[in-house]
């Protein structure tokens, strides 16, 4: 009797043997790339105080929201910022996983990287780990919000740039609906950095524009999820005049639904805000589409602060920390829209 | 000459329908679910049945059969695709940056998008079909391989690919939604595919038993091969569409979890991860549970925790009813 083939046997064995090979000589190449690591200037700060001056020659950021575009925005306005420093920028791969973020940290500190950059994605389990890496002498810069153990932080109010786009949008219904209308917002519970842009969104809206008829608050980070959200929202409510989002990929979304629903591109009637400042959105503001606000971070502001920050701790400068601002964009800031179209070109 | 008219035994005997329909529901217990879940939600929504809102269902879950489809074929020829969720990303982003960037026709775009989706699904296929190795670890892999492709090629999301794109994920044919009608002829495609052609009863065969298949003259590894190959090109048809609907696609987030979404859809429709079991019916009918589930759960405005509990549940009761139920066809 014929046996059936066991699928490829020896090609199998063939392609091990290769693809082990390959990859060997891939990560001999990457660690050559790499190079060894240089000495950094931590040994002088062995003391653990911030304020004692030293050089930098290395920063270490870990931005852990690796799948956004700011990501790309940030590493290469950030790498270009250290560079006219001589300063070399080294990343982490979180993946937006919590565990894989602080396994990358404690590596960081174990290596000894001079200086950290860190936006924690949960701010109580990072605290033991910017401890340990104060007690290395290293410097911990938080960025997003403040930990107890850091040598300084560089600060966005996540909540200001919500309770601009809702007063913004807010403003709006009471000027081209006379205070009625109904709003939806695209929401999201569940992250830090999250509830607190939700939390001023819906405040602000809420306490400007009291007539204004709630009638959905969704969790949507994502443009799919956003449209599919919407396009729910507004097979119940299809005179919905006011969609809010906590991001703009979500925005974008609930436009897009609106789109389908019938809605013109430029209806007076009809206000979509989100906050981040994204390309998509940003061009939309700018065609003059009801797609009217954006609450939008300079990327290259936060890519100065990144480098900017741990520098100023090294110097031992007396208030190193930063406030990065966070501005409304809308159809009117043509200038501005352009300059954070270039910084995300 | 005397004409005679034969009756179907169904028209003629009411009690033979009644049979057939509760052989059908016996085979598909998940219509039953999915009758009482609309009964419910039009009942405590009173817009759920909406023709904008049945209309708005069909468009969201047109991208999962489409991908569904021939992911069922190769789940029941024994082996799984997990890298769709990438691969819809990367075909989104192929077409789009096609439309937008290089002024290439919708065509050209869609042709694109197709090719880095068969692409995948051929390495996907050569891997696991010819060299023998897991189809899970393999998958999986590229599942982030792709990924990080997409995100390396396009790290910028990419926007305004043009009227001509736009109507792939805009256009109406009769009334209905392009992605819709693309759904449609897919479910109906696959369904005459296992049911009328010899390589549809040789994916039965290789899933059930590789070694009696190869014995009765099947070639077992070009089928799941080509399946791959569908099944990559169907994610980035697929990415394509939601690309044009959103007329944007972001590297990193699109198509994000959507491998689960279309394999929870494929099991729940009564496709054994085993192999060997499963129909397209099945598969329309998981996705159709899917669909409405989470849009009905948003027309309640039932809060984003008890929605992911709820929906869990639901899937739960719905796998353990498709579980306990007489098996489907094969």
């Amino acid at each position: 009797m014929t046996k059936p083939p066991r699928i490829g046997p020896a090609s199998r064995r063939r392609f091990l043997t290769l693809s082990g090979g390959a990859v060997a000589a891939t990560a001999l190449a990457a660690a050559g790339c790499a190079g060894p690591e240089k000495t950094a200037s931590a040994g002088k700060a062995a003391d653990g105080s911030p304020a004692g001056a030293r050089s930098l020659t290395k920063i270490g950021l870990d931005y852990p929201f690796t799948q956004l575009p700011l990501y790309t925005t940030l590493v290469k306005l950030s790498t270009a910022a250290a560079k006219k420093h001589d300063v070399s920028l080294v990343t982490t791969s979180d993946a937006s996983n919590a565990d894989t973020q602080a396994t990358n940290l404690t590596t960081w500190v174990t290596q000894k990287v001079p200086a950290i950059v860190s936006f924690p994605m949960v701010f109580e389990a990072t605290e033991k780990i910017a401890k340990a890496a104060l007690d290395a002498g290293l410097i911990w810069v938080t960025y997003g919000g403040s930990l107890e153990n850091q040598s300084a932080d560089i600060q966005f109010s996540f909540l200001e740039g919500g309770r601009l786009l809702g007063e913004a949008a807010a403003r709006w219904a009471e000027e081209e609906l006379g205070g009625k209308g109904k709003v939806a917002f695209l929401t999201d519970s569940t992250i830090q950095l999250g509830r607190e842009r939700t939390k001023g969104m819906i405040d602000a809206f809420t306490k400007l524009a009291p007539g204004v008829d709630v009638v959905a608050r969704e969790q949507a980070i994502d443009p799919d999820t956003g449209l599919s959200k919407s396009n729910a929202i507004l097979a119940k409510h299809p005179d919905l005049s006011i969609i809010l989002g906590i991001t703009d990929a979500a925005a974008y979304g609930g436009y897009k639904a609106l789109q389908q629903a019938g809605r013109k591109k430029d209806d007076a009637k009809t206000f979509v805000g989100g906050q981040d400042g994204s390309a998509p959105s940003l061009l939309a503001i700018k065609q003059g589409t009801f797609y009217r606000a954006s609450a939008a971070l300079a990327p290259k502001d936060i890519a100065a602060a990144i480098v900017g920050v741990p520098l100023a701790v090294a110097a031992g400068k007396a208030d190193p920390s930063a406030e990065v601002p966070i501005t409304l964009v809308r159809r009117s800031d043509g200038a501005k829209i352009d300059a954070l179209l270039a910084q995300n070109a | 000459m005397t004409t005679t008219t034969v009756d179907s035994p169904l028209r003629t005997n009411p009690r033979a329908l009644a049979s057939g329909s509760l052989t059908a529901v016996r085979r598909h217990p998940l219509v039953v679910v999915l009758v009482a879940m609309v009964l419910v939600f039009q009942l405590s929504t009173g817009s759920f049945v909406d023709t904008a809102n049945l209309r708005g269902i069909a468009t969201d879950a047109a991208t999962i059969a489409i991908v569904a489809v021939p992911l069922a074929l190769l789940v029941i020829s024994g082996y799984l695709d997990l890298s769709v969720g990438s691969t819809l990303a990367l075909g989104g982003l192929v077409g789009g940056w096609l439309a937008g960037q290089q002024g290439q026709s919708p065509v050209v775009a869609v042709l694109g998008a197709l090719a880095a989706g068969a692409a995948v699904g051929a390495v996907n296929g050569v891997l696991c079909c010819y060299l023998g190795l897991s189809a899970f670890i393999v998958t999986l892999g590229m599942l982030t391989a792709v990924r990080g492709l997409a995100q390396q090629l396009f790290p910028l999301p990419l926007s305004d690919f043009g009227t001509g794109f736009a109507w792939l994920g805009g256009a109406r044919i009769a009334g209905i939604a392009a992605p819709v009608v693309i759904a449609a002829l897919v479910l109906a495609a696959g369904a005459l595919f296992l049911a009328l052609t010899p390589a549809g009863r040789h994916v039965f065969a290789i899933g059930v038993n590789r070694e009696a298949a190869y014995l009765s003259g099947i070639n077992i590894r070009r089928t799941p091969f080509a399946l791959f190959v569908l099944t990559g090109a169907a994610a980035a048809l697929a990415g394509a569409i939601r690309a044009s609907v959103l007329d944007s696609a972001v590297a990193g987030t699109s198509g994000a979890g959507f491998e689960l979404t279309v394999l929870t859809a494929v099991l729940l429709g009564g496709v054994a991860l085993t192999g060997g079991t499963g129909s397209i019916f099945g598969v329309l009918l998981g996705v159709l549970f899917l669909g409405c589930l989470q849009n009905g759960l948003t027309l309640l405005s039932v809060p984003t925790f008890w929605q992911l509990m709820a929906q869990g549940v639901a899937l739960v009761a719905g796998a353990a009813l498709a579980y306990f139920g007489p098996k489907a066809t094969r």
